[in-house]
């Protein structure tokens, strides 16, 4: 790009701000302020550089360098084209019939089978949508105890993954192609060679399979000395990789509290499908409602949502477990003394107050990537509380996820050792990525060479793919047979719903080739290791576990748990001037084996809503503390490792700590995860995986992040309703002029004044008759939603289903960088109150459905209609893309293809895309449809049958992957469906309404369930409300 | 100095003026008429098939129904092309050395489809539904033509967006008794050709083919030639209305087929998604 074009091109992105301009804006303001960027609170010019432009940079901005001359060629070019596509015929298409077709198969059908997805932290149970065979889209298993139908951003983005066209297709021996076979039978070879197995080393990932447990189990019965190591760098280390596998049950939780645990913003925690289900039920309703307190040492959704957070450093929670374990009177502790602020010591106790006063009532939850002596803590508090048994429940015998631990003997510290003492001769990698993600100070790749032979069984040729002698393409989930338990311990028989794309192997192959009878299929191994299970005529059960999704009667057995072993000791916390480095796998692409799936990369984190990158996330205060901007790149270092990251302000981050994502700095992950991020594994070190000391120095240069807060600002001048005085981003006028966007109550307001959604100045109704258009009478079907407001956990699960739904682009980051991501859905952040310790609204934000629709009266070609049902429909082949609808969208929710986002021409992704729905090409608007695919063939349905769409028929993909039932969709005139119940309900809201565009969603206003004795805490840290 | 221009150029000019605007209407009518014609929409176009197959020789020679090959037509938005093995069920008895099956016979020993061109071919933007259709009382031949007379296979109409809108505005012209989907020689009502229907006990969720019922004799008291379904459905002889015109006949089905109305069938979302 020029230099020129470069200064044309405006980047929505953090700009340079200061803490004093944060804290003066803050002061300055009265009543409840909302805000959805700190760029947005300093108001730095930046940022109103990049609110004055909805699109910056549109007109200018192409991604390459064009000349003049050039662009007028190019012009030139597609206004000749643009005559003649008018009288264009369609090339001649081919159909190709089946031979044989499969007997069952109505083309244009969908197809569900019921699998599941083996997750390291329990198995996710599926019921995934086929087209024609191929897989197209995958959602939880209604009928499964354990999630009921919900998934997760990772679950949903595993189809990407199965269709990413960088997989690895062929076995390869030094880079040469090779047959599978060929492989096998030198494997064979050495092993038998060896006698006993000596020298042969397995290093996996975390077996999750209960039947490859049992291969293993058999190959070391063949083979006494092969020596298996497991390794999964987000979950070696914590408690859920030592075999304690907590139950919780917060259907019966009156008070939650979360020692750092994550539990609501992703599948990286165990249960989360549960535990989200389980607290949002607990939301849906004022009469009952939990309270959650959360400590937490990085802002997380878990945090935010919390009536009470307090953000602690990392190494300060465990002795906070003990002080809080002292608190509720369990006696015997030890803790490390520390001096507390006067804040601190007030959460502490009101915390221990409402615990004892909810004893059996309430559950401590410990954090995944804390010492282990939270989770200690956390057992012995709950037993004292009478907890146990009651809102959580130990498995009896504690048999676990992982059928099979790494001993401590056998970690990958000792299969470090014996690589450097050459005992290794043969060292075979199961979809482990150690080169990439192993501690650094193991040096692994170092130590990988000294083996005899290396082989490696990955999706992809990887860091460590590259480093192996062999490589064996591994098959995807969704092509292979295996099994799996969830959480809850229910085995599904994990099946394959396509012939591997390349040829794959499955773990399940290589442990097989080498006992005594090599050929039995993955099938026949999972089938043997159940027969003793399913009970009656096998077949039958078979079939019945196979159709249903899981077999009857694997959940565990629960006791509950009154052996408290010794209480252990408690680190001391680091000192309070010393720098903390938090490791946590990414939200996103997790420990970066999704690093390579677009859909994630693209996914705002929740949070910081940083997409595509990985950052050090930091606190304002230790921003201004060691004189840093946002995006600068500063260079963090461990034990003397270092690795250059760029900074980014997370409100409500612990302050002398930072928080870096693990996942990202991939060498070869592939044509998307490349290059994306920096490494964090550079510094993580095997003795501190979770948090260590560091320091921090600024470096030249700024590293250009992709944030998605500062995008969707409306901006309008006074004489539309705006401020007129440069201070006037939507979110400004709303925190000023108090529009209502977002509304709730804490239990006490609520109590006095039921009606608080819809009264009041700023919280007008529309008004029906205030048009100037006739209305139009919506006869037979009237499409809503609704959104709990109080449900909504921000986790995202929803955009990502919506992006496999809807054939959704990924555009890349530059892209993102100037506010073109073609999201339908988003997730609004609104932060509430004080920058170091604030609360934040979540809301999920598609197309409205207005039935005043602003953007339908501004379209010159009638691409944007209404329909009879009440949809806003968009009608891509009308569009000419002069984007006055997304000018006069008071939501911003529409979404331009400035580019040839849609990848056409990769076969691999052809096959993912959804048939029912349009993939989108160059210069046509697009946004939310409320699925009306889904709708058409409900529709469809029913009138074949003759009677009307029932509620609960059309459920449209964010609504079916929520994990906390926030959204609801059905026929608003029929009084008795779920919406129509939820949208009369007097907390029900719309977002702007004295726009008079009476939106079809609406909202549900949440109520807060604060702790009396907190609401006034100390002024610097007090949320505004609550 | 001389003129430059005679008086007669100012016939010239005013003759250029009117031949000027003439040939830009005659350019618009000829584009109009060019995106109309055969040579876009390929109405009445027999592309080369790999195998010349005569739906006139089997549907109208043998006597094959629609739904023999075509057999998700009711069931899904596609039709359905039929495998080779539907092919093979009869040819593997009969015509087994002929030359213009060789095809079908490579396809079914190699195992590798056979590759038809599309003929009635719609843009990938249209989602066509042909069970919603077949289900309410559109017949085969009301799109397809009197397919049963092609001895190669054409589009009979231009599947244009005029030409769906054109019935989706009045669908009353085109709905026939869900009973004569697949007659191809169905003819309008006239008062020569009139036709009886009847409508039982409508309920919902009972499909509306189970309630209404057409007969093209006049059903008498003691029921002679009657429609099986007749019995089933147990409606009295008397109860039949007479329909001589298409206009009758579709009104009465429109109501009770549930038709929606041109405003909801003419509505976008309805085809493009």
């Amino acid at each position: 790009m020029s230099e020129k074009m470069k200064n044309l091109v405006t980047t929505i992105g953090p700009a340079p701000m200061t803490l004093a301009a944060v804290r003066k804006e803050l002061k300055g303001s009265a009543g409840k302020r909302y805000w959805r960027s700190v760029d947005e609170l300093a108001n730095t010019p930046e940022f109103q550089a990049a609110v004055d432009r909805e699109f910056p940079g549109s007109p200018h901005s192409w991604g390459d360098d064009v000349s003049r001359r050039g662009f007028l060629k190019f012009m030139g070019a597609s206004m000749a084209l643009a005559g003649l596509a008018g009288c264009t015929k369609q090339p001649d298409e081919p159909i190709y019939p089946y031979v044989k077709q499969p007997e069952d198969l109505i083309p244009g059908k969908p197809m569900y089978f019921a699998t599941a997805h083996p997750f390291v932290t329990g198995a996710v149970p599926l019921l995934v949508k086929c087209d024609q065979f191929r897989p197209i889209k995958i959602d939880g298993n209604p009928e499964h105890p354990y999630n009921q139908g919900s998934s997760d951003p990772f679950t949903q983005a595993t189809l990407l993954d199965l269709y990413d066209p960088d997989r690895s297709q062929h076995v390869t021996y030094r880079g040469e192609n090779r047959e599978w076979a060929e492989f096998a039978q030198e494997f064979r070879q050495k092993v038998a060679s060896t006698k006993d197995g000596s020298g042969i080393y397995f290093l996996s990932e975390t077996i999750t399979s209960p039947t490859l447990a049992r291969q293993w189990k058999a190959v070391q019965a063949a083979w006494p000395k092969a020596t298996l190591v497991q390794y999964d760098p987000a979950i070696t280390g914590t408690a859920a990789a030592s075999g304690l596998n907590v139950q919780y049950d917060l259907a019966e939780a009156d008070v939650i509290v979360s020692l750092d645990a994550d539990f609501l913003s992703g599948a990286g925690f165990p249960g989360f499908h549960k535990l989200v289900r389980e607290y949002a039920d607990q939301r849906k309703t004022p009469e009952k409602l939990n309270r959650l307190y959360a400590i937490e040492s990085t802002p997380t959704t878990t945090g935010l949502k919390a009536e009470h957070r307090l953000g602690l450093r990392a190494s300060e929670i465990p002795a906070f477990a003990a002080e809080l374990a002292k608190a509720v009177g369990v006696s015997g502790v030890d803790a490390p003394s520390y001096a507390w602020t006067d804040e601190q010591k007030k959460f502490l106790v009101a915390l221990a107050k409402d615990l004892k006063a909810h004893a059996g009532k309430c559950v401590v939850i410990p954090g995944l990537y804390q010492d282990p002596s939270v989770a200690r803590y956390a057992i012995v508090i709950n037993s004292v509380l009478g907890n146990s048994g009651k809102t959580l429940f130990y498995p009896a015998p504690p048999v676990q996820v992982h059928p099979l631990y790494s001993s401590p003997d056998s970690d990958l510290k000792a299969l470090v050792a014996d690589l450097n003492a050459g005992k290794v001769d043969w060292l075979m990698i199961l979809n482990a990525n150690p080169v990439y993600n192993a501690p650094a100070d193991l040096e692994f790749a170092a130590a990988l060479e000294k083996a005899k032979m290396t082989a490696h069984l990955g999706s992809h040729v990887d860091e460590t793919g590259q480093n192996a002698q062999w490589h064996i393409p591994a098959a995807h989930f969704l092509e292979s047979w295996s099994d799996a338990r969830a959480y809850d311990g229910t085995v599904s028989i994990v099946q394959p719903m396509i012939d591997p794309l390349y040829g794959g192997k499955t773990a399940h192959h290589v442990f097989q080739t080498l006992l005594s009878e090599p050929m039995v299929s993955p099938y026949d191994a999972v089938r043997e290791t159940w027969r003793p299970v399913i009970k009656g005529d096998f077949e039958t059960g078979w079939r019945k576990a196979l159709h249903q999704g899981w077999l009857e009667g694997t959940a565990y057995p629960v006791m509950s748990y009154e052996t408290i072993g010794a209480l252990g000791e408690v680190p001391a916390p680091s000192p309070k001037d010393s720098l903390e480095i938090i490791f946590r796998p990414d939200p996103n692409i997790y420990d970066g084996r999704w690093s390579n799936v677009g859909w994630l990369q693209e996914l705002p984190k929740p949070v910081t809503n940083l997409s595509w990158d990985s950052a050090a996330i930091i606190s304002g205060a230790t921003l201004t503390k060691y004189g840093l901007e946002e995006d600068d790149i500063v260079e963090l270092s461990v034990q003397g490792r270092k690795v250059k990251a760029p900074v980014i302000v997370a409100p409500g981050h612990p302050d002398n700590s930072i928080t870096v994502y693990l996942g990202y700095g991939r060498e070869f992950a592939g044509r998307v995860g490349s290059g994306t991020g920096f490494n964090a594994y550079l510094i993580r070190t095997a003795n501190a995986p979770f948090y260590a000391v560091g320091t921090i120095k600024k470096v030249e240069g700024k590293w250009g992040l992709a944030v998605t807060k500062s995008h969707y600002q409306d901006h309008r001048p006074k004489l539309f309703g705006g401020q007129g005085n440069g201070n006037n981003s939507l979110e400004a006028d709303e925190a000023i002029s108090e529009r209502g966007i977002i509304r709730y109550a804490t239990l006490a307001e609520f109590k006095a004044n039921p009606g608080f959604a819809n009264e009041g100045p700023s919280h007008e109704k529309t008004d029906r008759d205030n048009t100037m258009f006739p209305n139009w009478e919506y006869k037979e079907n009237a499409w809503g939603m609704s959104i709990d407001m109080n449900s909504c956990t921000g986790c995202n699960a929803c955009i990502v289903g919506c992006y496999a739904e809807n054939n959704i682009a990924v555009v890349g980051k530059q892209q993102v960088r100037i506010g073109r991501n073609m999201q339908w859905l988003r997730i609004d952040t609104y932060f509430e109150g004080d920058l170091a310790a604030p609360r934040a609204h979540f809301q999920p934000m598609a197309c409205q459905h207005c039935e005043n629709a602003p953007c339908e009266q501004v379209c010159p070609v009638g691409a944007t209609v209404h329909t009879p049902e009440g949809l806003n429909a968009m009608v891509y082949n009308r569009c000419v893309g002069t984007r006055y609808c997304s000018n006069n969208c008071p939501y911003k929710v529409r979404r331009f293809n400035f580019l040839l986002y849609s990848d056409f021409e990769t076969e691999s992704l052809k096959l993912m895309r959804n048939p029912d729905v349009t993939v989108r090409s160059r210069g046509v608007m697009e946004k939310c449809t409320y699925c009306v695919q889904r709708i058409s063939a409900a529709k469809i349905e029913a009138d074949k049958e003759n009677r009307p769409v029932r509620d609960g028929e059309v459920v449209t993909a964010c609504q079916q992957a929520c994990p906390a039932s926030a959204i609801s969709f059905g026929n608003i005139n029929d009084k008795q469906s779920k919406v129509a119940k939820l949208q009369a309900d007097e907390r029900s809201y719309q977002v702007l309404a004295d726009l008079n565009t009476r939106p079809r969603t609406k909202y549900v206003a949440a109520v807060l369930n604060p702790n009396p004795e907190l609401e006034d805490a100390p002024v610097e840290h007090k949320p505004a409300k609550g | 100095m001389a003129q430059i221009f005679d008086r007669s150029s100012n016939a010239l000019a005013r003759a250029s003026l009117v031949l000027t605007g003439l040939i830009v209407i005659a350019l618009g009518v000829t584009l109009d008429q060019l995106q109309r014609s055969p040579w876009v929409t390929r109405q009445g176009q027999r592309p080369d098939q790999p195998v010349p197959f005569s739906h006139k020789h089997h549907v109208q020679g043998l006597g094959v129904q629609c739904q023999y090959c075509h057999v998700t037509v009711e069931k899904s938005s596609y039709a359905g092309i039929p495998p080779t093995k539907t092919c093979m069920n009869c040819h593997a008895q009969i015509w087994t050395n002929a030359q213009l099956l060789e095809p079908v016979r490579q396809s079914w020993a190699t195992g590798q489809s056979l590759a038809w061109i599309k003929v009635h071919d719609l843009p990938d933007y249209v989602y066509f539904s042909h069970e919603i259709h077949v289900n309410k009382g559109i017949g085969c031949a009301s799109c397809h033509g009197r397919v049963d007379q092609m001895p190669l296979m054409y589009a009979e109409n231009t599947l244009q967006m005029e030409w769906c809108l054109d019935c989706h505005r009045n669908s009353a012209k085109n709905l026939r008794p869900t009973s004569e989907i697949y007659n191809m020689a169905w003819e309008k009502p006239s008062s020569d050709k009139p036709v009886w229907c009847a409508v039982g006990d409508e309920k919902s969720g009972v499909p509306t083919a189970e309630t209404v019922n057409c007969v093209t004799k006049e059903p008498a008291e003691n029921g002679n030639e009657m429609s099986p379904l007749l019995g089933q459905i147990g409606i009295a002889p008397s109860k039949y209305m007479k329909f001589t015109s298409q206009d009758e006949l579709g009104r009465f089905l429109v109501v009770h087929y549930k038709i929606r109305t041109p405003n909801e069938l003419a509505s976008c979302e309805v085809c493009h998604r």
